[in-house]
């Protein structure tokens, strides 16, 4: 039996067997494999826990500390990231933190694309213009929002002033890498 | 088109889906002795009104909240939008 057993090699969201990075001048675009996800909502009446020490942050924003992370989804409804945990059973984890709340698994349901500027916020920003319709003065660090991308739906998370992450649907990484791409491929211009 | 997203400020009117007129929201009892008539009009007359309209509209790119949108069906101005989850709860 153990004859028939193959040997299996995972692969990212792109279908690679590493996570794609690519700049495009000032923009660099990285596949963010090992991104843990989970999502966290309150039953009726619940106070808002804090899992991993996170307190978890109101409308329309995001915290993080150390390899953890929380953005807001909907009211009483979170997203809780975690780095490097994409392997393990990160729900798991989640739910002895947070044993009352209903919990989720996401990670394979989504891919993270983050994107680092080595220019300051003007790129970023000129980037958010063309892709989305979010005011990217009014989307500074600590903002986080649900928005759609060429008519796929995606989370945006504004980690800092020089650095962006598009979360979208895993089954859509391809086409959501491509819009990245294009994208800051004709700012280049 | 913007709706003025009771948290979320003003957001594109492409986020949203439409359903319909607001008081879809008032469903009618079951166990009531007419409940039949009742439902027979729930959901097949609506109020098709000329100026303000008051209808339910779905963040569906967004926080997924439902929202009841005030609007003038005559010159497509956005008045108000109040979560339903509120509307509700101001009812009861």
């Amino acid at each position: 039996m153990l004859d028939h057993v193959t040997d299996l090699t995972p692969i990212t969201a792109l279908g690679a067997t590493a996570a794609r990075a690519e700049s495009f001048g000032a923009l660099t675009v990285t596949e963010n494999a090992g991104l843990g996800l989970a999502s966290l909502a309150l039953r009726k009446g619940q106070s808002a826990p804090q899992p991993f020490g996170l307190p978890l942050p109101g409308v329309g924003t995001a915290v993080s500390m150390g390899d953890y992370a929380a953005f807001w989804t909907g009211r009483d409804q979170w997203m809780v990231e975690a780095t490097g945990k994409a392997e393990v059973n990160f729900a798991a984890m989640l739910k002895s933190e947070a044993p009352e709340c209903s919990l989720t698994e996401q990670t394979d349901g989504f891919t993270a694309f983050e994107i680092a500027s080595s220019q300051g916020a003007a790129p970023i920003e000129a980037l958010m213009r063309k892709l989305v319709n979010i005011d990217p003065k009014a989307f500074g660090p600590g903002q986080a929002t649900r928005t759609g991308l060429e008519h796929m739906t995606v989370f945006l998370i504004r980690r800092a002033d020089d650095r962006l992450a598009v979360i979208g649907m895993r089954t859509l990484a391809g086409s959501l890498w491509h819009a990245l791409a294009v994208a800051a491929r004709r700012l280049e211009d | 088109m913007l709706i003025p997203h009771p948290l979320l400020g003003l957001r594109d009117s492409q986020e949203f889906t439409y359903l319909g007129d607001a008081s879809l929201m008032q469903r009618p009892d079951a166990s009531a002795e007419n409940a039949e008539a009742q439902f027979c009009d729930y959901v097949f007359l609506r109020d098709n009104p000329a100026g303000v309209h008051r209808e339910l509209w779905f963040h569906e790119q967004g926080d997924r909240s439902w929202l009841v949108v005030t609007r003038d069906t005559t010159t497509h101005e956005i008045l108000g939008a109040e979560l339903a989850l509120d509307v509700k709860g101001a009812a009861k």
